[in-house]
């Protein structure tokens, strides 16, 4: 345990020891070094994506399409605009089917679920599912749809949106216990009924919050390969359609191609990692900024 | 990770591309002429694939072998050119999967490395056929690693014995014996194998059952269980990238791939006594030896014939006879037509090897086989 | 998560007007909404279960016990034992959590404890960056550029290094590959370090200021403070937060299928190629067919129980040490 003695009777205020406040400058050290040695990785990763992605980043690159096939080097006529669209639109239809869902059932949970065991249970439940492998989740929709209905984005779409429901239901949860009950009453005093005071006084009020949760939900799901792997068959070509055909998303592609030894498929690997970590960084920073800018509101 | 293959892969994806060009050129009139000048094994049999000629369209869905995956990919864009209005994915995943896509229906094809294994034949729905069209042949390569040893030369009894361990070092007298003027050093042999299961495993496997049948005594499967002291890599680019990052080893992987990678490929002694290297024109000599089953399945590894490459294997497009729509029979008579047609001269640069003139012109017979129901 | 207790404020007393009959048919079929969107977690997790259990039981029926507890795995000859996948699942996840613990926990004291609140930002945002960084590309990156330089550079001089020595070496000798248990091991240790990170630091906030500002009074340096009054309040929550990590490192499938070495083997030597469950399944699953595919769908049903009760863990520990810091405040 620590050092500190006080002498009885008084309180000790003499100069700390030559040891302890070496051991003092020692952890403070530690702690640095640990900042330190997490940086060493980001760095190196962002700095690799960026210098070997921005090779091949070009208007071409990322409007063209169909995607040239392997062997091809980049400059071969197409570009990966197929997987931005099918990155873009299931992650898209995957936040529209999760985010409502998920504010909804943090609703149930803090506002209609009280002190039930069923309330409990759900939200325990929610948390434990934060914990399945995405690949089961994968497999699920594998066996449950795709094996019936054939391939599609929106199979995609499901597999994500289940790996989202319960993130977004536990940020929202956090979010709508940080709303005052003194502005619930309020409502409740006027004569609202509990819908109304939910659906217009305590989920505006956490708004920003439940949106920057939702964001960062959206971010980890576009970055999802396992769900994808096995219900959306890939493709080459540009699919706008969600509800059928084949579909390909930048995650899936980059996996494909991470070990081929065809360096246009290496080029086209590391320009859609780039892609990635920009469309996921644009959406983190959107959440971080409705975070900070709401935050100063209310204070 | 620097790859040294950028130069052959340049040049490949140069070749393609004139090839593709070539294609799309004379394939753009609804007849083809023949001023698709003819490499070794292409055939000008496109002109005779009438059914090529009516526009179509809709999406073929397919999934399947990954040996096919280059082929299918440079195919889909030639086919563009051929018919706009036609859309075609083709997912790879492995063999096993496309056949499995294929028996719930929801592919129109699957590309297959073997046949429909015996135990799988329940899961056919009833009244349908399954139809074999070969597309491709291509060189399984010994890929090496070992420095200052270039043309290194190998059988079938020495294989046997490097992939179960018997033969241990480069120096081995059996080695030795077939590189008489190479100076080969005492590194350890590590064979490099496949973890997952694979038709280059199953087409390898089974050229040593045949070629060195006492030696061999692993059998024949997709999956080989190999021995604890060989290296196993996931996929065929995971077994070249093994093999270029591990001096003094060996594995088997598909030409292309190797070659891609800038690996050096053994040459293999065949039936006839030659060494024989693994190339697109070994492959396709071995190829035109052999005579197809009725079903147009056939295994090519081991031929006969001076410049035939022992281990070359094959890939079939595996297709339901009986279509529910006729637009699906008309969309595949199309695109496997071409793959059968014009498509052949795609081959080549991919390092891969086109069909016989023979097996093509039988396996175009075979499209009037495709019927949709009335 | 803490359980709140509130009255139910649905019906304020004294109130004298009556809710018309639409206005209750509203409130009604909302929380019918938000129920239905609750129950609907717990319909996924059963259906869930329910069809890997399906689709597993012709493996379960085949091998019998015996089989599931097996480290032989033989696809040649049917032979289907979990136990080595299980095994590379386990051991990756603990150099995960061995390496990210200290790192984690002593990042999220930095900027609880050591930071003033203005200078936190830029910290807090390298945290989010590392999180924002999707698995496949470090599983790329972790491919081409981290994997030839551990084998070349690292396992290399460590492997000759330790080759011979007693206990040391068939933890660090030969054989070694640059895929292998270790490399995936670093590389998830890098991907939980944001949650566990950003979990400690919440549970480390409720620790109440006044005994900080005691310690601090008492004359203790600052990482006396820490000992004598952040590390006993938050150590359960700061448990459970590594439980959460842990967790997560089990289920992480993309990076493990690149970077694990995808040999199924149970091996002592950690710089060796191995496998894990989520990067099996990965691999496996396309090839797979009949008992092979059941096989592997069984090892999900298993790993999915395995993070259940993990997560059960984390949460308890959580709950306990909140609900004893709320008391305590």
């Amino acid at each position: 345990m620590a050092a500190i003695s006080p002498q009885p009777g008084g309180i000790d205020l003499t100069e700390t020891s030559g040891w302890r406040r070496t051991k003092n400058q020692i952890a403070t050290v530690v702690m640095w070094s640990a900042f330190a040695l997490v940086l060493i990785p980001l760095v190196w990763v962002l700095f690799t994506v960026i210098q070997k992605g921005a090779r091949a980043i070009s208007w071409k690159f990322l409007t063209g399409s169909p995607i040239p096939p392997n062997v091809m080097p980049l400059s071969f006529p197409g570009g990966m605009w197929p997987a931005i669209l099918g990155t873009l639109e299931i992650t898209g239809f995957a936040a529209v089917i999760a985010i409502p869902l998920g504010v909804l059932g943090a609703v149930y949970i803090n506002e209609y679920g009280g002190n039930g065991w069923l309330a409990k249970f759900i939200a325990f439940m929610a948390d434990v599912m934060t914990g399945v492998p995405s690949i089961v989740m994968g497999l699920f929709i594998f066996t449950i749809w795709t094996l019936h209905y054939s391939y599609s984005g929106m199979a995609g779409s499901f597999a994500l949106a289940c790996l989202m429901l319960p993130i977004v239901i536990r940020s929202t949860y956090e979010m709508l216990l940080l709303v005052p009950d003194e502005l619930r009453q309020a409502s409740y005093a006027l004569g609202a009924t509990k819908a109304r005071v939910t659906l217009s006084v305590v989920l505006p009020a956490a708004v920003a919050g439940i949106t920057s949760g939702a964001l960062l939900a959206v971010a980890r799901a576009a970055g999802e390969t396992a769900p994808l792997m096995f219900v959306i068959l890939s493709t080459q070509n540009t699919n706008a359609n969600l509800f059928a055909g084949a579909n390909t998303a930048l995650s899936t592609q980059i996996f494909a191609n991470a070990q081929s030894p065809f360096v246009g498929a290496q080029d086209r690997a590391w320009g859609a990692a780039l892609t990635l970590i920009v469309i996921a960084f644009i959406l983190m920073l959107g959440a971080r900024l409705i975070t900070a800018r709401f935050t100063r509101n209310t204070r | 990770m620097q790859l040294r293959g950028s130069k052959q892969a340049a040049a490949a994806g140069g070749a393609v591309i004139a090839a593709l060009a070539l294609a799309a050129c004379s394939s753009s009139s609804s007849s083809s002429s023949s001023a698709a000048a003819a490499p070794s094994g292409a055939t000008t049999a496109a002109s005779s694939a009438s059914s090529s000629s009516a526009p179509v369209s809709g999406t073929i869905n397919a999934a399947g072998s990954t040996f096919q995956t280059n082929f299918q990919q440079a195919a889909i864009a030639g086919f563009k050119a051929v018919q706009p209005g036609v859309t075609v994915n083709y997912g790879g995943g492995g063999s096993g999967a496309g056949r499995t896509a294929l028996y719930s229906n929801t592919v129109l094809f699957a590309g297959s490395d073997s046949p429909v294994p015996a135990k799988d034949a329940s899961k056919v729905p009833a009244g349908k056929t399954v139809l074999y069209f070969p597309v491709q042949i291509g060189p399984i390569a010994l890929a090496y690693n070992l420095s200052g040893v270039t043309g290194l030369k190998l059988d079938a009894t020495v294989l046997a014995g490097i992939f179960q361990g018997t033969v241990k070092t480069w120096n081995d007298p059996a080695i030795k014996a077939l590189n008489p003027g190479a100076s080969l050093p005492s590194t350890a042999i590590t064979p490099v194998v496949r973890s997952d299961s694979s038709g280059t495993t199953a087409n390898f496997s089974s050229y040593l059952v045949d070629a060195a049948p006492s030696a061999w005594k692993l059998g024949t499967a997709s999956t080989i269980s190999f021995p604890a002291s060989a290296h196993a890599a996931n996929g065929g680019s995971g077994v070249a990238q093994a093999i270029k990052t591990t001096s003094g080893s060996i594995g088997y992987v598909d030409f292309s791939t190797a070659s891609a990678s800038g690996l050096s490929s053994a040459s293999i002694k065949n039936q006839a006594g030659d060494f024989v290297a693994p190339s697109p024109t070994s492959a396709a000599a071995a190829a035109s030896q052999v005579t197809p089953k009725a079903n147009l399945t056939f295994a090519a590894v081991d031929q006969p014939g001076a410049g035939s490459y022992p281990v070359t294997y094959q890939s079939w497009d595996l297709v339901y006879a009986q279509q529910p729509s006729a637009n699906d029979a008309a969309l595949l008579k199309a695109y496997l037509g071409y793959l059968l047609g014009a498509g052949q001269q795609l081959l080549t640069p991919l390092n891969l090897a086109p069909l016989p003139t023979s097996i093509d012109q039988a396996a175009v017979a075979q499209l009037s086989k495709i019927t949709a129901a009335s | 998560m803490s359980t709140v207790t509130k009255a139910d404020p649905a019906t304020p007393a004294g109130s004298a007007r009556p809710l018309s009959a639409g206005r209750r048919l509203g409130d009604r079929g909302f929380a019918l909404l938000a129920l239905a969107a609750g129950l609907l977690v717990l319909v996924i997790l059963v259906l869930i279960t329910l069809s890997t259990a399906q689709q597993s039981a012709n493996w379960f029926s085949t091998e019998g016990w015996s089989g599931i507890f097996s480290t032989v795995w033989d696809v040649q000859n049917n032979k289907f034992g979990p136990m080595a996948f299980l095994y590379g699942t386990v051991i990756s996840s603990l150099i995960a959590i061995i390496v990210a613990v200290p790192v984690s926990v002593s990042v999220a004291l930095l900027l609880t404890e050591v930071v003033p609140r203005r200078w936190s930002q830029p910290i807090v945002y390298v945290i989010d960056l590392l999180a924002v960084v999707p698995s496949v590309v470090w599983g790329l990156w972790g491919l081409i550029v981290f994997v030839p330089w551990l084998q070349n550079t690292v396992y290399s001089s460590l492997a000759s290094f330790f080759d011979g020595v007693p206990v040391l070496g068939s933890l660090f000798g030969p054989p070694y590959s640059g895929t292998s248990f270790m490399t995936a091991g670093i590389v998830l240790a890098v991907m939980i370090t944001p949650i566990i990170t950003s979990l400690a630091r919440e549970v480390i906030a409720t620790v109440p200021t006044t005994d900080k500002e005691g310690a601090y009074a008492l004359g203790a340096t600052r990482w006396e403070m820490i000992r004598g009054a952040v590390w006993p309040h938050s150590q359960g929550g700061v448990v459970g937060a590594i439980l959460v990590g842990l967790g997560r490192a089990m289920g992480e499938t993309i990076a493990a299928a690149l970077l694990i070495g995808s040999v199924p083997q149970v091996t002592s030597h950690l710089f060796a190629p191995g496998y894990s469950i989520p990067a099996g399944i990965a691999n496996l699953f396309p090839e797979a067919s009949g008992e092979f595919r059941s096989a592997l769908i069984g090892m999900g049903l298993m790993l999915f129980v395995i993070t259940i009760l993990v997560n059960l863990g984390a949460r308890g520990f959580v709950v306990r040490s909140t609900r004893r810091n709320k008391g305590s405040a």
